[in-house]
């Protein structure tokens, strides 16, 4: 009686002989393909070059929002000579704060200077004569809607200079972006349609050329998996090879436009960091471009082959 | 072969068994766009048996065969191989059936793309048989229809008879136990036809059943086997011992 160890490498040269058929068919098919091959993968490319960047700016434009500061955020900046501390606990009563920081001149001037580059803050401030800073609080409400009436509550009180929210500007940049989202949402639908049209031309014009191998291997008892899966393959070869261009090109603009955010003055520089992507992103983007590659490549593949298949 | 002709004869009698290998009951087929049709076919082939069919051009022959192996369906009665009504049959169903039949087709069906090697062996890829298989059975099937040596031969570098022996090693390389010549020796002179008719009857002598069409009464007189005659879509059944 054979052992059980002896049955693995049996199945396991199953298993072989089936993906060498299957990628040896696929490559036939790929050959066969010929110059509509790239017309299949450029579409692709540029379909998922397009998503990947609208996706990647989107992330970027939350991301440098975020740097601007919540949208919850009022900051109030108070006359020269006035301390933060004595305003904590009078703005701590109004129902719509949820927390107050207060920022010391202090902190604030050497925060600035080293925005600017600067670490030698003794020397700055001798030029200037003084900090020319005033202490400034950081006052979280508890909804966006509070903001307004809040700030103007704030700019009564004595000894603030001046009340600052940036919900109109994010309201703005918020609209931008969402628009900018919505037409390459447009764009990017027209292209996913018009990929897997060229997908399904270029697999069907080569399942007709096979034809007859098809219709014989119908009769000497192939399996509709085994005559189609080469197809359904070359599909997914299509969505792969573009994902990998794409990604490429991806990468090599941004880095193109972080380099030149790094030649900038510091505080550019700072909105450059904002580009940045979290690794987390960096790590996921290429698997979303593979993967939406791969759908729209078995979707064309399975129009290609579908009416024939059903016969 | 007698015994073949007598249970043709009690065909209509017999219940449907699975011990049969192909039964057909009451078989009809219409093409309405030809307005061709055959009418309540009855036939029953054991495993082991030898059939001529017969019949002028146009007869249905071809049809009858289509019958058989699942690429038409009946209208009406049942045609079971091996026990499961082909007509039922789909998908991966209806080709693990096929692969247990070879089928010689009346046009070949070679690709002329491949070379004899790889048409032949196309049957087997396709059935997931591992390369080495393939191999190990390849040269004896050319050996068996003596085309050893035009192997890496493209179709039309073939005659007429090697295209068809061809197409005949395609059909027997997955050991088929039922094996469908549909005018094997059609372009075949005397000499050819004679010797594609002793690879059939080996093969048969190995046990697989084997159905020929042919309308060469020739053919039919050098092998002593019931004929099945069709004529206006029926089918009559002449016992060896009556063919003339
Ligand atoms: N797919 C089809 N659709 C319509 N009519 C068909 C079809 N196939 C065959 N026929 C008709 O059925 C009849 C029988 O055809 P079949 O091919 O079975 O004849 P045959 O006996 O094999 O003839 P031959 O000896 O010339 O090969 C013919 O008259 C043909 O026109
Ligand atoms: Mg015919």
């Amino acid at each position: 009686m054979p052992s059980p160890r002896f049955q693995v490498p049996e199945r396991l040269k199953l298993v072989s002989t089936k993906l060498s058929y299957l990628l040896q068919e696929t490559l036939r098919g790929l050959r066969r393909g010929g110059w509509m091959n790239w017309a299949a993968i450029s579409t692709v490319t540029v379909l998922l070059f397009l998503l990947g960047v609208s996706l990647q700016t989107s992330w970027q434009v939350s991301g440098v929002l975020n740097r601007l500061g919540s949208r919850f955020e009022v900051a109030v900046y108070l006359q020269p000579e006035t301390s933060g501390q004595e305003f904590q606990s009078q703005i701590a009563q109004f129902p719509d704060v949820s927390s107050i920081e207060v920022i010391p001149k202090e902190q604030a001037w050497q925060d600035l200077l080293a925005d600017l580059g600067t670490t030698d803050i003794v020397g700055a401030t001798e030029g200037l004569g003084e900090n020319p800073l005033v202490d400034a609080l950081k006052i979280q409400a508890k909804s966006a809607v509070a903001v307004p009436s809040l700030a103007r509550q704030i700019a009564r009180l004595r000894g603030v200079e001046n009340v600052q929210y940036l919900d109109e500007a994010l309201k703005h940049l918020t609209q931008l972006n969402r628009g900018f989202s919505q037409i390459s949402l447009g764009i990017i639908a027209l292209l996913t349609l018009t990929a897997i049209a060229v997908i399904t031309t270029t697999i069907r014009l080569i399942v007709v050329a096979r034809n007859q191998e098809i219709e014989v291997m119908k009769l000497v008892g192939a399996t509709t998996s085994w005559i189609y899966l080469p197809f359904i393959l070359q599909g997914i070869t299509f969505g792969l090879v573009g994902a990998l261009i794409s990604w490429g090109l991806i990468v090599v603009t941004r880095q193109f436009i972080q380099a030149a955010f790094a030649q900038q003055p510091s505080f550019l520089r700072a909105l450059g960091e904002g580009l940045q992507l979290t690794p987390w992103q960096t790590m996921v983007l290429p698997l979303i471009l593979v993967g939406f590659g791969s759908i729209v490549g078995i979707i064309g593949s399975l129009f290609a082959v579908r009416r024939f298949a059903s016969k | 072969m007698s015994s073949t002709f007598q249970r043709l004869q009690a065909q209509v009698e017999t219940p449907v068994n699975d011990h049969y290998t192909v039964q057909l009951r009451s078989v009809c087929k219409v093409y309405p766009q030809t307005r061709f049709s055959l009418l309540d076919i009855n036939l029953t082939l054991r495993q082991g048996d030898f059939l001529f069919v017969t019949g002028a051009s146009g007869a249905g022959k071809t049809t009858l065969m289509k019958l058989i192996y699942g690429a038409e369906r009946a209208d009406r009665g049942e045609v079971r191989v091996a026990g499961t009504n082909v007509g039922l049959l789909k998908g991966n169903r209806l080709s693990h059936l096929r692969r247990k039949l070879g089928v010689v087709f009346q046009d070949y069906k070679l690709i002329p793309r491949w070379t004899v090697s790889e048409n032949v062996a196309f049957v087997l890829r396709s059935q997931g048989v591992p390369k080495a298989e393939i191999e190990r059975r390849l040269q004896p099937t050319l050996k068996l229809v003596g085309l050893q040596k035009r192997a890496d031969c493209f179709p039309s570098q073939l005659s007429g008879g090697e295209q068809q022996r061809a197409s005949i090693a395609r059909a027997i390389v997955g050991s088929p136990k039922l094996l469908l010549a549909d005018e094997p020796t059609g372009n075949l002179d005397q000499d050819n036809a004679l010797q594609v008719l002793e690879i059939l009857k080996k093969l048969n002598s190995l046990g697989i059943t084997v159905v020929i069409t042919t309308h060469d009464m020739g053919l039919i007189q050098t092998v002593k086997a019931p004929v099945a005659q069709l004529d206006s879509g029926r089918l009559q059944v002449v016992p060896a011992e009556q063919v003339l």
